[in-house]
């Protein structure tokens, strides 16, 4: 009996098990195959490869080993990928989340490998970190999280090499940026606003105010000091306790270049935010009806005394034959204004606190 | 004389090297788990040690405790139990042990790499490619030897268990495959759709099927009385075997892939939970009348606490993966403690049932004391409740701060207090671990030996003394 060994095999069983391998097959085609032929396939060169060194004609500068070569930011996303940034900081700002920025789209994430979307986030999303702050900021904040963010949890990154470092940096400050190179979004964030967003006007019709009236007026100071006040400044000079620590300073509204912008301009932008600095997507926080009530305050805000070239191009060349300043001299630095102004750079009053960061310190004797 | 002591061909060896590496590696892995969590409270405790910072610590924690305490476990559990249901041997004892060490290899030399930073960048596949490798070829020889053994049965039909023991090292290569940068490597959400089928189905089609597998067997064998119905629990089986592989989605629910494919995963998801009413009842109604051996059963006690936080991970999880609940939720520690739930309150405590269950036939000796085998049940139950509400409240806590759209910077100041509480469950958890190593440590090297069945029962009376 002992030494008689059964064969029993897999008789019967054959088809069970054909059954369960089919299963898994199918279901794996379905949710994994399919979704990774279909989920975009963007053409590559559609799409800022900030991660790769180019060449002089914008071609990808290929390495000895046959890859391309990085670039600063993209060794320092490595360094992100190898400190485990992720396992506490998504890349993945969803439709609801305020002060991310914009949400992301398909396409986004195009050549990029691994991928950091997140599931944890313990510390605030990064998408759109590019730009917010300065990148010493940046580097002190690493070394030392608590003296930058008090109550931060983070684990100080001192360990890491100067090197790597800078990579890293350059790579924070490279995030989001993407999203304002994509052809997609040209005409949205050149524009002062699409007209062509018939949803968007439609829903902005809800219960619209009168915005030249008083009333409304007043009503939007409320708003505007229990939302935008904190960056802006309560007379919407940019000058609000969270401008010390921007990049990018908040707009001071008593330019005069503010005067210039319609109804519906003021509208869009608050709706929509700046994209690339903090200035969120209000549209997703307040109702439109509660919107033009800010457009409505906005567009009281006082003009300062500052005095402002309109048009630099007007000025006559043969008026100034003969005088002692060359008018192309004068013309460049008129232009230089202008551009400052167009970029929101411009400052009128250098050492305040909105002041440039070179010229915030020294400004302090007069 | 090497060849004899390292690729032993005894019976029963490999089962028993591969559950006493598992404990190796638990004590370890809890440790680092434990000073990860005290670093949420204290953040500069090892500043300026990159091997020892929160980011490196963790991938290597998730890595020790999955692959090297809870896969391990789990292995050796089976091959006691593939043999023992086709009343056979291990087609081959060698081959097994090979495998449990090129698994040690990798854990230790991987966990390692991880905390310098030699990482994939892969949640929960972080291991790079030579590790890959070798966990992918000891997989395999282990698939091979089960599937031999069971060809070779002498019994004509298969126990439920050995049909889950079977399918997860079916499909455990193939997610293995397709879920690690070093076979499949894609780019953009691609990768993260990838990312969450492996994250997911890790979890889904590995340890949920070896841990319900073993489960099945230890319930009837413990408590002495037949499974309730054999039909159910293959319902069970298959049910699982559908729903499963397509949820992985669910973690990217607010992010830009298909909506066809995130409302598949939400459907799927929703509808697991029938395998899971269906082992419960089964186990419950087997246990019928003979509830009162949890007060004497150490490894039966296990077992069904394990059963019963599988409960609650297994309504929370398909409620979570609802659109409307994922909205509010998602990204916050309520998931970190969901996970938990799963693979220390469900996995662990169904596999640790079975390693003392094993570990006494396999050594043929009592267990050295019964006493510690207690504290380890309630550091172990209690440390994991404290950790799992502190979890839960801190994760509300993110969400609401979220939802309302409170700055980070605000509402986490809040936390404090749920982190620390959450170190001090660990603390008990770690504690406990060490408890059980040594109790394991001092049976293995106690003089005593027994091969009465009836003299190793688990079962000792409280009144015949802690030892």
């Amino acid at each position: 009996m002992a030494s008689e060994v059964k064969k029993i095999g897999a008789k019967g069983y054959i088809l069970p098990a054909l059954v369960v391998a089919a299963t898994f097959i199918t279901i794996y085609t379905v949710t994994v195959i399919i979704p990774d032929m279909k989920v975009m396939k963007v053409d590559p060169t559609k799409y800022a490869m900030e991660y790769i060194e180019k060449d002089t004609n914008g071609k990808p500068i290929i390495d000895e080993t046959g890859k391309p070569k990085l670039s600063e930011a993209g060794r320092g996303r490595a360094v992100y990928v190898r400190e485990g940034c992720v396992y506490c900081h998504s890349q993945f700002v969803r439709p609801q989340d305020r002060d991310f920025g914009s949400r992301v789209h398909a396409g986004d994430y195009a050549n990029e490998t691994p991928n950091v979307l997140g599931t944890s986030r313990t510390g605030p999303d990064l998408s759109n970190e590019g730009g917010k702050m300065p990148d010493a900021w940046h580097v002190g904040h690493l070394i030392d999280p608590r003296a930058y963010t008090p109550g931060s949890i983070m684990p100080s990154f001192s360990f890491l090499s100067e090197e790597d470092m800078g990579d890293l940096v350059a790579y924070l400050q490279s995030l989001g940026r993407k999203r304002l190179e994509d052809p997609k979004n040209k005409g949205v964030y050149e524009a002062y606003y699409p007209e062509a967003d018939t949803a968007f006007w439609q829903k902005s019709e809800h219960h619209k105010p009168n915005v030249d009236s008083a009333t409304a007026a007043n009503g939007g100071a409320g708003i505007f000091r229990q939302n935008c006040a904190v960056c802006h400044g309560t007379n919407g000079l940019g000058n609000g306790p969270n401008a010390l620590a921007m990049n990018k300073k908040p707009a001071n509204f008593s330019r005069p270049f503010f005067k210039a912008y319609s109804d519906k301009t003021w509208y869009y932008k608050v709706a929509e935010g700046v994209p690339g600095t903090r200035m969120p997507r209000w549209k997703l926080i307040l109702e439109p009806e509660q919107m033009w009530y800010l457009v409505a305050y906005l567009k009281t805000l006082p003009q300062d005394q500052e005095v402002i070239i309109q048009d630099y191009q007007s000025i006559d060349d043969k008026a100034w034959e003969g005088q002692s300043i060359l008018p192309n001299k004068l013309r460049a630095s008129y232009q230089k204004l202008g551009e400052a102004k167009l970029h929101g750079t411009y400052q009128a009053n250098p050492g305040g606190l909105t002041g440039s960061e070179t010229e915030g310190g020294s400004s302090g004797g007069h | 004389m090497i060849n004899n002591k390292f690729l032993s061909s005894q019976e029963g060896s490999s089962a028993k090297y591969f559950m006493l590496s598992a404990i190796v590696w638990l004590v370890i892995g809890m440790g680092l788990g434990l000073l990860g969590a005290l670093e949420f409270s204290f953040p500069d405790l090892t500043k300026g040690i990159s091997q020892l910072s929160f980011t490196h610590i963790r991938p290597a924690h998730v890595n020790m405790v999955a692959f090297g305490w809870l896969s391990m476990a789990n292995i050796g559990s089976c091959l006691y139990i593939i043999p023992a249901l086709c009343k056979t041997k291990l087609f081959s004892e060698k081959l097994a042990n090979f495998a449990c060490h090129v698994w040690n290899l990798v854990i230790g030399l991987g966990c390692w790499s991880l905390m310098n930073g030699y990482t994939e960048g892969r949640e929960y596949a972080e291991l790079r490619e030579p590790f890959d490798i070798l966990v992918l070829v000891g997989l395999l020889l282990l698939s091979y030897n089960l599937f031999r053994t069971v060809l070779n049965r002498q019994v004509e039909k298969l126990y439920v268990s050995v049909w889950y023991i079977m399918g997860a090292f079916f499909w455990m290569p193939l997610v293995y495959i397709v879920g690690n940068r070093t076979f499949v490597a894609m780019d953009g959400l691609n990768d993260g759709i990838l990312n969450w089928f492996y994250g997911h189905n890790i979890l889904g089609l590995w340890f949920t099927v070896l841990g319900v597998g073993i489960a099945y067997y230890m319930v009837p064998k413990m408590s002495g009385k037949p499974i309730w119905s054999h039909s159910l629990s293959m319902l069970g089986f298959w049910t699982i075997a559908f729903f499963y592989a397509p949820t992985g989605t669910h973690h990217l629910l607010q992010s830009p892939v298909p909506e066809w494919a995130k409302a598949l995963a939400v459907i799927f998801s929703a509808a697991l939970v029938i395998p899971v009413i269906t082992v419960l009842t089964n186990f419950w109604m087997s246990m019928k009348g003979s509830w009162w051996m949890l007060s004497t059963n150490m490894p039966l006690r296990f077992v069904l606490t394990g059963a019963l936080f599988y409960l609650f991970t297994c309504i929370q999880g398909p409620f979570q993966a609802t659109r409307g609940i994922n909205w509010y939720i998602h990204f916050t520690q309520w998931v970190v403690g969901h996970a938990h739930a799963a693979l220390l309150g469900t996995f662990t405590f169904f596999v640790i049932g079975s390693l003392y269950y094993g570990l006494q036939r396999l050594t043929g000796k009592r267990i050295y004391s019964v006493r510690l085998v207690k504290w380890h049940y309630w550091l172990l139950f209690l440390g994991f409740s404290i950790f799992y509400l502190t979890l839960t409240v801190a994760g509300l806590q993110q969400s609401a701060g979220w939802a309302l759209g409170y700055p980070v910077g605000q509402w986490s100041l809040t936390l404090p207090p749920m982190w620390f509480s959450r170190a001090v469950g660990g603390l008990m958890m770690f504690f406990s671990s060490c408890l059980f190593a040594f109790n394991i440590y001092k049976t293995l090297t106690a003089k005593q030996s027994s091969s009465d069945e009836s003299e190793l029962d688990m079962a000792v009376p409280v009144g015949k003394g802690g030892n």
